[in-house]
């Protein structure tokens, strides 16, 4: 069996055979449902399929279901069968569909972050999916599903080991899953308690509000059936959110950060060092009472076309006070570039006017932007550019300068008028969008042309892109382990060394 | 030359080509002559005696406004196109435009991911194209349209080399 041997250079592989079923379990029990349900039904009536008339019904609806689940198993089997992996050469290649062939192939090296998934049912046979993401704006480089977990698992440190460029491939398999050292956990309560004090729940309190007013005036009952599709819709909303939002785990390790979290679907995320893009630090007017946080991120390949997932794949802090934010700071950007962090970031979540040197919308423009004008402003540190905005829901975006894209400066008419400017970062898709609101405009010239320099200067000064690569190699473990099949070390000398 | 608040001091401008107006012209001649085609319909029909609604005032003032600001905008257009500028620096390359609403951009040749040039068929009788940048960012919405098919080319040389040396990972 090829299962329990992962990624040996050249070798092709094939998914777990129960993983169609998994995949499309919903079809099967909706075909199952459709033919068996009147047969089962008289069933359970007690009436049998005797009667002449139904009888010959029966069998012709239970004839079509046949055909129509064989169909289905057939097809399963034909793309389980098709379905197929390699990792070679800096490569990993997935081979799909049987009708319409299709060859992914994707750089390791450029890996921005890998996720491995768990849903309920694959959990239940404890089966992954692993998703690996390149930098493309939207779409799943390379999805294997299914594997199984400890298959995954492997799979992804061998990945990341590549990639880091501590296993170059030319050793036989078993790269070790890098240590990691949990840093943070969220509790279930604290979760909870950010669902009903968040956003969300203002409006449902308002709506409320305005729909018993509504009904007292009008002195119409009917209002309230109104409500009910209202409610589940939001029961679905809050559940969805804490289903995807337990049990939040942060971790660190050597290939970066690990998020896990999932009540019935988990999931666990590996992003590797400086592949985050951006950063927002966000806080909703209620969460104020209780000093709570919220942090996204930009990563390449997580993208933001596929809105449902991608919401929860792009928090990086679902909720935390002000300690666990710096914390997490501080994972994404190890070398703040400034003496004093703890005094730059609070000015940068809290702070209002020049406090630690953050430059703020000119006074002649308060008029713009009346509430925000004293907190809209930039401080550059040396190796990221902060930019804070909003007094009631107050935000942090945070760009490392080599990351930064390209850099645009916007004026209109009414900008102009008063001598401000707008400056855009531009970034990979993602929740955050880095915009300097309303500074002076010789500020924003100035930071326009400081910035480009910045970036060139971080980007030259960038190491390569295996991580891991400067440092000494981390000690292999022990060669093949005796359970290891001959073969398997055999193919693998034949391979040529393509480190 | 026009050089407005927001541009960097010390920056020499190119300018894409005045054959671009041209095409613009052409572009708004055939939105126009759409939208306020459309929008007389119903005073055609009102006159016709066909629709009791709208009122005949009413039927007038809307293709009138549109024509209004079909005319504003053709006013606009020679100035927009002058606004439009660029400029090649060691490092990135600097593009300008807009009046009203200005926009000044820096693009780093190690960033841009890869370069498109496009022609259409307007553009084609003119020998112009239009050059445009990708770099990882979908904000950056940084073309350059009504260059010289030559300059065109020799850009896209010169930003593909340029790009390749100083080529920097995401």
């Amino acid at each position: 069996m090829t299962q329990e041997q992962t990624a040996v250079d050249g070798d092709w592989h094939r998914v777990h055979p129960a993983s169609p079923f998994v995949r499309g379990w919903v079809a099967l029990a909706a075909i199952i449902y459709f033919f068996g349900r009147d047969t089962f039904e008289r069933a359970l009536q007690g009436r049998g399929t005797m009667g002449d008339n139904f009888n010959e019904r029966t069998v012709w609806l239970l004839a079509g279901g046949g055909v129509v689940l064989l169909l289905a198993l057939g097809s399963f089997v034909l793309s389980w069968y098709f379905t197929r992996y390699q990792l070679a050469e800096g490569y990993v290649r997935v081979n799909t569909g049987f009708l319409f062939k299709q060859q992914r192939q994707a750089r390791l090296d450029r890996v921005q972050a890998i996720d491995i998934v768990q849903p309920l049912l694959a959990r239940i046979f404890g089966l992954a999916e692993l998703k690996f993401e390149v930098a493309d704006a939207g779409h799943s480089a390379v999805r294997l599903s299914y594997l199984r977990l400890a298959q995954a698992k492997q799979l992804r440190a061998t990945i990341l080991g590549r990639a880091a460029g501590i296993a170059d491939g030319s050793e036989t398999v078993e790269v070790p899953e890098a240590p990691e050292q949990v840093v943070l956990y969220l509790p279930p309560g604290r979760l909870v308690g950010s669902l009903i004090l968040s956003e969300q729940s203002f409006f449902i309190v308002l709506s409320a509000i305005a729909s018993v007013l509504v009904s007292v005036l009008t002195e119409s009952r009917a209002f309230i059936l109104y409500l009910i599709p209202a409610i589940l819709g939001l029961g679905t909303a809050y559940w969805r959110s804490f289903n995807t939002g337990y049990n939040f785990t942060a971790a660190i390790s050597p290939d970066g950060i690990r998020l896990r979290y999932g009540l019935l679907d988990t999931r666990a995320q590996t992003v590797p060092p400086g592949r985050i893009q951006a950063l927002k630090v966000t806080q909703p007017p209620l969460w104020r009472i209780l000093g709570w946080y919220r942090i996204h991120v930009n990563v390449a390949g997580y993208g933001e076309h596929h809105r449902s997932e991608g919401e929860h794949r792009t928090l990086l802090l679902p909720v935390g006070r002000k300690p666990e934010v710096m914390m997490m700071l501080s994972l994404v950007l190890p070398d703040p570039g400034t003496a004093d962090p703890e005094r730059v970031f609070t000015a940068g979540l809290t702070g209002l006017d020049s406090s630690a040197g953050f430059v703020t919308t000119p006074k002649r423009a308060w008029i713009l932007s009346p509430l925000g004008w004293r907190r809209n402003g930039f401080f550059s540190t040396d190796t990221a550019l902060l930019l804070r905005s909003g007094r009631l829901w107050r935000k942090l975006v945070m760009v490392p300068h080599q990351r930064t894209q390209s850099i645009a400066v916007h004026q209109g008419p009414l900008a102009r008028l008063f001598g401000v400017a707008d400056l855009v970062l531009h970034t990979t898709p993602g929740p955050v969008a880095p915009r300097l609101i309303q500074a002076a405009t010789e500020e924003a010239l100035g930071l326009f042309d400081q910035q480009a320099a910045r970036a060139r200067e971080a980007r030259k000064l960038q190491s390569s892109e295996q991580w891991l690569a400067q440092l000494p190699p981390v000690a292999m473990p022990a060669p093949a382990p005796p359970t290891t099949h001959a073969t398997q070390r055999a193919s693998t000398q034949e391979e040529p060394d393509h480190g | 030359m026009h050089t407005a608040a927001i541009d960097p001091p010390g920056v020499q401008w190119l300018r894409v080509s005045p054959k671009y107006v041209t095409v613009r012209l052409v572009e708004w001649a055939i939105g126009n002559v759409i939208t306020i085609g459309l929008f007389s319909l119903p005073l055609l029909f009102v006159e016709l005696g066909w629709w009791k609604w709208p009122p005949l005032w009413l039927a007038v003032a809307v293709p009138a406004a549109f024509l209004l600001l079909a005319l504003w905008r053709l006013v606009l257009i020679p100035r927009q196109v002058r606004a439009i500028g660029y400029a090649e620096r060691d490092d990135d390359l600097l593009i300008r435009r807009g009046i009203f609403f200005q926009r000044t951009m820096v693009v780093p040749y190690g960033r841009m991911q890869y370069v498109d040039v496009t022609v259409g068929p307007v553009e084609r009788l003119l020998g112009l194209c239009t050059l445009k940048l990708h770099t990882a960012s979908a904000g950056t919405n940084a073309h350059l349209p009504g260059l010289p098919a030559a300059e065109g080319a020799r850009l896209r040389e010169q930003l593909s080399a340029r790009g390749e040396a100083r080529l920097a990972g995401l």
